[in-house]
């Protein structure tokens, strides 16, 4: 096994709010009085990354993701435990450390304000030191993916926010990280804008091998982009694997639809419930751990002549949902 | 619209390179706020009319006030309107809004060294308002008062040394004040104070050669008269030989000095920075 590109050890981040007395008398208190109370945005989290790896850190609004991914490129002095990226540590070798780095935090640009885009991404070059050619080679190749050519002139502060993160991908990866942060890089994007984006991403991941680690609330960023999916919540990892067995011990029921020849006066089947009826339509629903779909389908069969039939997995929107909801990775 | 756009790319040296780009892009911003550009030289140089008048009512029937003439007098009130905007000083805010926007981190996650990476784009800035402000206002004042110029080589080449070793001292200055936002949520109110007092103790208002001895040298303990007051003489000329050499070599002490305690101050702040939002 290669060595880890990051490596994360009982990390925590605390955050002290200091009670705010209102009014002018509670000004003057503020200055004396330091009530404090701590919120625990990280709480001992350890995980490791391998390079090439693509993983999503979901959780709920609150959970700690972008506390975590602020320790992770630098931004902030964790209150306790070790990272390490790339051989570093972030918030010690802060400038070495961003300089191998590609960050996209979705909510704020890395780009000029009153610049035009392009421009920009000049000062980019300069501040990253990246050799001309390949500076033009990167540009050329990023600028066609994610169809920058029409604002590449307009100003950062007129774009769009499909565009502007489309400008701010393009911005994180001129110098060749080998490593990407993304900071729920599709909030507010619509339908055709996000897969733009994840294709971006995908491609960049497979083609250039970059390591990348995103957050989002979006899971079908997650089941169209990583294999690998940490779920945090509270400040402390709840989860760490494959979506797919996620779904195998959270999914809850399947469901099988057939469409019936005929319409059967009685039609049910042992290890399933009918869950919905209409017409010839009839919709059953069974554990996954107790029955696997083709012995159901052939119990079905055995009785009645089918004539169409569709196995649906449960939703992972809904899955996660309930894990968010239900806390049903607590106890663990 | 960019005179200095052409050279950059000749350097060889990469943080130069990178250092002049910077610079561009503070002097190439301060273009796009041409309406705030032109009100303030409006107020720096209506403001300055005021000043002069009361300066000619002072002087009354006097021709010699510490060694100043009328004449330098009245130029003194014009030259330190026409640095306002050069020295940006009383007013600059950019690292504390970063700090309490959240930009910061944009900033912070690129690979340079913060305080240079402002310092600049302050100069840019700096070059900006040299000749839109500062010069112009030098300019319409000529119109309506005889002013003192440098006569001899010499004296124009000490002004042009002081004049950047004035901006450097003055930014070395605004930064400190502005990194106390790293601290306090009231950044504002510190620096509100931080440059009332340099208002009175760089001789802005009043050259310092118009107060007492003690006040005097108790200014000089502080950085402020090197922002201002040493610029001023020199321009008027009041500064020679071993003075002027000593009022240079105050100002270098205090560049050294403000810009290691920035870098000291920074890297404390930067490791204990909250960053909002996201
Ligand atoms: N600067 C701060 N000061 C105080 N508390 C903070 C600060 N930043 C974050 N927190 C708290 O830490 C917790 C984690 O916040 P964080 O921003 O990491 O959540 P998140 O998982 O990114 O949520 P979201 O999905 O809403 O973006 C929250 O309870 C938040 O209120
Ligand atoms: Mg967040």
């Amino acid at each position: 096994m290669q060595p880890a590109i990051i490596s994360v050890n009982h990390l925590h981040k605390h955050f002290k709010i200091y009670k705010h007395h209102r009014g002018a008398l509670g000004a003057l208190c503020n200055l004396f009085t330091r009530e404090a109370t701590t919120v625990r945005a990280v709480d001992g989290v350890s995980f490791t990354i391998q390079p090439g790896e693509l993983v999503g850190y979901i959780g709920p609004n609150g959970a700690g993701k972008s506390t975590t991914l602020k320790m992770l490129t630098g931004l902030l002095t964790p209150t306790g435990g070790e990272i390490e990226v790339n051989g570093r540590v972030p918030w010690k070798q802060r400038r070495a450390h961003v300089a191998h780095i590609g960050a996209v935090f979705g909510q704020r640009t890395t780009l000029w304000w009153d610049l035009p885009v392009i421009e920009s991404l000049d000062l980019l070059q300069y501040i990253y030191k990246i050799p001309p050619a390949q500076f033009q080679h990167n540009l050329d190749e990023f600028r066609t993916m994610l169809e920058l050519d029409p604002f590449l002139n307009t100003p950062v502060r007129s774009l769009s926010l499909g565009q502007r993160m489309r400008a701010d991908l393009c911005a994180a990866l001129l110098h060749d990280p080998p490593l990407l942060f993304l900071d729920e890089p599709t909030i507010g994007l619509d339908v055709v804008a996000k897969e733009r984006i994840r294709q971006f991403i995908l491609h960049i991941n497979r083609a250039r091998g970059v390591t990348v680690i995103l957050t989002t609330h979006d899971l079908a960023d997650v089941e169209k982009l990583c294999e690998r999916v940490m779920i945090i919540d509270y400040g402390r990892v709840l989860f760490d694997g494959r979506l797919e067995s996620l779904r195998d011990r959270f999914g809850g029921q399947r469901e099988l639809v057939v469409d019936m020849a005929e319409e059967y006066a009685t039609v049910d089947v042992d290890g399933a419930t009918v869950a919905a009826r209409e017409a010839t339509r009839v919709t059953y629903q069974f554990e996954r751990n107790a029955l696997s779909a083709s012995d159901l389908i052939g119990r079905v069969s055995a009785r009645y002549r089918i004539r169409d039939l569709m196995v649906r997995e449960p939703n992972i929107e809904d899955t996660v949902r309930r894990i968010y909801e239900e806390r049903l990775l607590d106890e663990e | 619209m960019n005179p200095l756009k052409y050279s950059a790319n000749r350097l060889q040296n990469q943080d130069l390179k990178l250092f002049w780009h910077l610079i561009q892009l503070g002097f190439q911003q301060q273009f796009s706020y041409r309406a705030a550009n032109l009100a303030g030289l409006m107020t720096n140089f209506f403001f300055g009319l005021l000043r002069a008048s009361v300066m000619i009512a002072l002087y009354a029937a006097r021709t010699d006030v510490a060694g100043m003439s009328l004449q330098d007098a009245v130029t003194f009130t014009a030259f330190s309107q026409a640095i306002i905007a050069y020295l940006s000083l009383f007013n600059w805010w950019r690292v504390m809004l970063a700090v309490y926007s959240g930009e910061i981190a944009s900033e912070l996650l690129k690979p340079t060294n913060y305080f240079t990476f402002w310092l600049a784009q302050d100069i840019g800035r700096a070059i900006a308002h040299f000749l839109t402000r500062g010069l112009t206002i030098m300019a319409a004042y000529a119109l309506f008062f005889k002013i003192t110029v440098p006569q001899t080589v010499g004296q124009w080449l000490a002004l042009a040394v002081t004049l950047v070793l004035s901006l450097l001292v003055s930014f070395g200055w605004r930064f400190l004040i502005n990194l106390t936002a790293f601290w306090t949520p009231d950044a504002r109110g510190i620096g509100r104070i931080a440059f009332g007092l340099s208002w009175f103790l760089s001789g802005f208002m009043m050259p310092l050669r118009f107060f007492p001895d003690w006040f005097v040298r108790l200014c000089h303990l502080t950085p402020f008269p090197a922002m201002v007051n040493t610029l001023l003489e020199v321009y008027l000329g009041l500064l020679e030989g071993r003075a002027l050499l000593g009022a240079l070599a105050q100002q270098v002490l205090w560049v050294i000095a403000l810009f290691a305690l920035c870098q000291l101050v920074m890297r404390a702040g930067v490791r204990k920075l909250v960053i909002q939002g996201g």
